[in-house]
């Protein structure tokens, strides 16, 4: 079965970039959040295997997502997508149970190497 | 890909324009409010996007400058800059050359140099005083009021666009109307003024048509996905190809083919081409080719589902129709090869699990033929043993409006829509020869069957049509060969009025059920003009032929 992933970003432009990276390569993308309140909304109903984070989101700083993220739904793998300049929280998501961070701008093909490898990692590991 | 790159670029410019606006809305709040927080997190996520989106897209000063304005708005909600003083300037220089940054990307012109304001970015960062140019800055503030840009692309839901072409509809046919009318009363002035209407609403009826219109491309680029499923579902290896990305179709006609064309896909895979054993023991390579291609043929556009596959075994298929009493025996043995094929259209046929196994074909290609027929399109299939397969499904460009050709019986105007006319012919008697009580033409040496348009109109019930006597046929018979589902057939009438373009309305209560009228449209006398509906004219043929 493919893996179903749910995007969350606040640009249009990033999503369907990543979007299109993602599914070219075989994942299922099972919805795009622009915003906090969507990207939990989503989690709940979709049950993503993986979740791509910003960092950076309007209505909640993406940490905040995160810890949410991380109590509806403790089993999808989190992965933090950033520019650089937001080290700081990043090192605090991976903190808070996130797995890898993609720094912006990615290639495709760093992005499909983190994801794969955020998806093969087991869930006992996941937890920091 | 080139398609996919021209819609980053756009998303890119889109987002950045609103970006542009929603920091400029920000920053006025932030001067009234210079500790305002929401406004102060907002341009800080938004300069962030900003870098992050001209980073990918390549425009390096571009994420440059949002680069440095971030960590700028992140030092002053974090209380260690204040927004004020010079730093204030130096905040609307950067925003400005954000602006004609961006602008200049719309306009593919090279990016502004940003150099002396990099540098007055990195001295207020590090809370160093500017050095300020006083007549610049003020110049650029004034020219920041000035220009306003709006992004030149707009979102629209498909319904409004629906809504404009159904009004287009009804004014193209008040414009024949008028037309009829100003040459009627032959007033120069009139007929002038009319003249103009008729191009200025053809000019917008193409606008609108052109509106709706969308790469087949965004609907192509979905199947690499779905065959790679099928492919991997049924342990076989295909190599997709995709072509004609960039042909342009109405967007709800893609919608509406969107099933049919998927159907053939999945079919092509799972049931077209052989698993890799027997593909390498009949010499063929061990991966099978399929290509999703499509093309522009005059008004039409041409989507093909072509694979390398076994092929259409045309013996079975022609064993099965005669088992499911479709045809005779007889009649089954003289039928050539396409309309043999044409049995894999009729509904149910291809629920035969057994026909399925055999031809490898024909589950629910009746689906795909009705989603064609609603669309007034047409479905071909071309098929070799061992060779491959070829679908093709023959799509209109655009909705509402189709090219007919009017043809009268009995002094009454029917259409027929062009995608199902082949040719049209003057027989003279000696050129039409009697089998079985059906009147038959050769053209290109194929026997096509003909019939008066009048016994398929008012003839009713089920009993087979009147037999035709060679004898009957006196004069030049006006024929107008019709094409569906691989089968041609020759529907005489009393004489061709005349091409055109016309806007076909679906009929109303109680008469939508009879199938035979695809819709009615009004000619620009105001007269009622019937648009008979090729598919069942051609079933109700070969259900009564005498």
């Amino acid at each position: 079965m493919n893996k179903r992933i749910l995007i969350v970003d606040d640009s249009f432009y990033m999503r369907t970039m990543l979007k299109n990276m993602l599914t070219d390569a075989g994942y299922e993308v099972v919805g795009e959040a622009a915003n906090g309140a969507q990207a939990l909304e989503m989690a709940t109903s979709t049950e993503p295997d993986l979740i791509t984070l910003d960092v950076i989101l309007p209505d909640n700083t993406g940490l905040d997502v995160l810890k949410s993220l991380r109590q509806i739904q403790p089993s999808a793998k989190v992965v933090m997508c950033s520019a650089v300049g937001q080290e700081v929280i990043v090192n605090e998501a991976i903190e808070n149970g996130a797995l890898a961070y993609i720094v912006k701008p990615f290639s495709e093909e760093k992005v499909l190497e983190i994801v794969g490898a955020a998806l093969q990692n087991d869930a006992s590991e996941q937890t920091a | 890909m080139k398609t996919r790159d021209q819609e980053y670029r756009e998303l890119f410019m889109a987002e950045a324009l609103e970006y542009y606006d929603s920091m400029s809305r920000h920053l006025s709040e932030l001067e009234r409010n210079p500790n305002a927080g929401p406004a102060l997190n907002e341009l800080f996520r938004l300069m962030h996007n900003l870098k992050a989106n001209a980073r990918a897209m390549g425009f390096t000063d571009l994420g440059e400058v949002a680069h440095h304005l971030e960590t700028l708005f992140g030092l002053i909600r974090d209380k260690e800059r204040e927004f004020s003083g010079p730093l204030i300037k130096v905040v609307f220089a950067g925003v400005d050359a954000l602006g004609n940054m961006i602008r200049a990307v719309g306009a593919s012109q090279p990016l502004p140099d940003a150099t002396a304001l990099l540098d007055n970015l990195d001295r207020v960062v590090r809370g160093e005083a500017p050095i300020l140019d006083e007549a610049e800055a003020g110049e650029t503030e004034e020219e920041s009021n000035r220009k306003m840009e709006l992004s030149d692309l707009v979102y629209i839901q498909v319904k409004k666009l629906d809504n404009l072409l159904n009004l287009v509809g009804e004014l193209v046919i008040d414009r024949d109307r008028i037309m009829t009318l100003a040459q009627e009363l032959d007033n120069p002035a009139l007929l002038a003024t009319a003249q103009h209407l008729f191009r200025i609403s053809d000019d917008l009826q193409y606008s609108v048509m052109d509106a709706r219109l969308v790469g087949v491309g965004v609907l192509l680029n979905k199947f690499p996905r779905v065959v790679r499923d099928v492919a991997s579902a049924e342990d076989k290896e295909v190599e997709l190809t995709l072509s004609g990305q960039d042909v342009q179709i109405d967007r709800n006609i893609l919608q509406i083919i969107t099933d049919a064309l998927l159907h053939l896909v999945r079919n092509a895979v799972s049931h077209g081409l052989e698993t890799t054993d027997n593909r390498l023991k009949a010499g063929k390579s061990a991966v099978g080719k399929l290509t999703l291609s499509a093309m522009t043929e005059r008004d039409d556009v041409l989507l093909q589902v072509r694979d390398d596959g076994r092929g259409i075994d045309t013996e079975a298929v022609r064993r099965k129709a005669v088992e499911r009493g479709l045809t005779t025996a007889n009649a089954a043995a003289g039928l050539d090869e396409e309309a043999v094929w044409a049995f894999l259209f009729e509904p149910g046929f291809s629920m035969a699990q057994k026909v399925t196994d055999i031809s490898g074909r024909g589950v629910g290609l009746d689906v795909v033929k009705l989603a064609l027929d609603s669309l007034g399109g047409q479905l071909r299939v071309d098929s070799e043993m061992g060779v491959g397969t070829t679908f093709t499904l023959v799509l209109p460009t655009s909705i509402a409006v189709k090219g007919a050709l009017l043809v009268e019986v009995d002094e009454r105007p029917y259409a027929i829509p062009l995608m199902h006319t082949d040719t049209v012919l003057a027989l003279q008697p000696g050129q039409i020869s009697v089998v079985g009580g059906v009147m038959v033409t050769h053209l290109h040496e194929q026997s096509v069957p003909l019939v008066p348009l009048r016994q398929l109109l008012y003839d009713e019930g089920e009993e087979p049509l009147p037999s035709a006597n060679k004898s009957d046929i006196e004069g030049t018979q006006h024929v107008l060969v019709v094409n569906y589902n691989n089968r041609r057939l020759g529907l005489v009438v009393d004489r061709f009025m005349r091409q055109q373009n016309i806007v076909i309305k679906p009929l109303s209560k109680p008469l939508d059920t009879i199938d035979l009228f695809g819709g009615v449209t009004l000619l620009g006398s105001g007269q009622v003009c019937l648009v008979l509906d090729v598919p069942t004219l051609t079933r109700l043929f070969l259900a009564r032929r005498p």
